[in-house]
């Protein structure tokens, strides 16, 4: 059998400034056994783009691609 | 399973000095204290429409696949042969300490938690959909509208 041996020594935090915990996601100040989180995630591609669309030119191998206009 | 001898202790505490939380929202929880089991989950239809959510309909989340994949499964050949890992945890200090927290905002199943879990599932599956009216057919020429 394996054993595996965590020692936690002390543990002092000053602050912790945080904008957001978002879905399905934890924030904990102590201590836990197990943690799963699973997240799935569908949107429109375009639906992603947060800001000004920026003017790219066409990637090099443009031309070999398929099904993308 | 802990350790114990004179410089350990079994259980920690956490210790914070301020909390300041401006918005918890879909489900989200805030706790002080312990915890046995989490099983946190968000099911989500974001859905942008053109035509008005009064006339346009319902919508299911059974439509979309992403709803009913399965979960991915954790392959572990060796937790399958018995070789199972046993952690020994030694806690030099009683307390954690935390001077202060700021947090803008928590949301959809989120678990902000101070204090000790035991185990937290979570599981957010989210789509994002636009619907726009079908388009109706044009009748062919001559026929009365």
């Amino acid at each position: 059998m394996l054993q595996f041996t965590v020692v936690n020594h002390h543990l002092c935090v000053g602050q912790i400034e945080i904008l957001g915990v978002s879905s399905a996601s934890m924030l904990q100040v102590g201590d836990t056994d197990s943690v799963t989180l699973y997240s799935m995630f569908d949107t429109p591609p375009e639906s992603v783009v947060v800001g000004p669309l920026a003017p790219f030119p066409l990637p090099e191998d443009a031309g070999g691609t398929m099904g993308e206009a | 399973m802990n350790v114990q001898d004179d410089h350990t202790y079994p259980i920690r505490t956490a210790n914070v000095g301020s909390i300041c939380i401006i918005s918890v929202a879909q489900a989200g929880t805030v706790q002080f204290g312990d915890r046995a089991e989490t099983h946190a989950k968000i099911r989500a239809l974001a859905l942008q429409r053109q035509e008005d959510h009064t006339t346009a309909g319902d919508i299911f989340f059974e439509s979309y696949s992403l709803f009913y994949l399965p979960l991915p499964a954790l392959v572990d050949p060796d937790y399958d042969n018995g070789e199972v890992v046993s952690v020994i945890r030694a806690n030099c200090s009683p307390n954690i300490t935390v001077g202060n927290i700021q947090v803008i905002a928590a949301g959809s199943s989120a678990s902000i938690q101070i204090g000790n879990g035991m185990e937290m599932t979570g599981e957010s599956r989210i789509k994002h959909i636009r619907q726009y009216p079908r388009p109706k057919p044009v009748p062919p020429v001559g026929c009365p509208f």
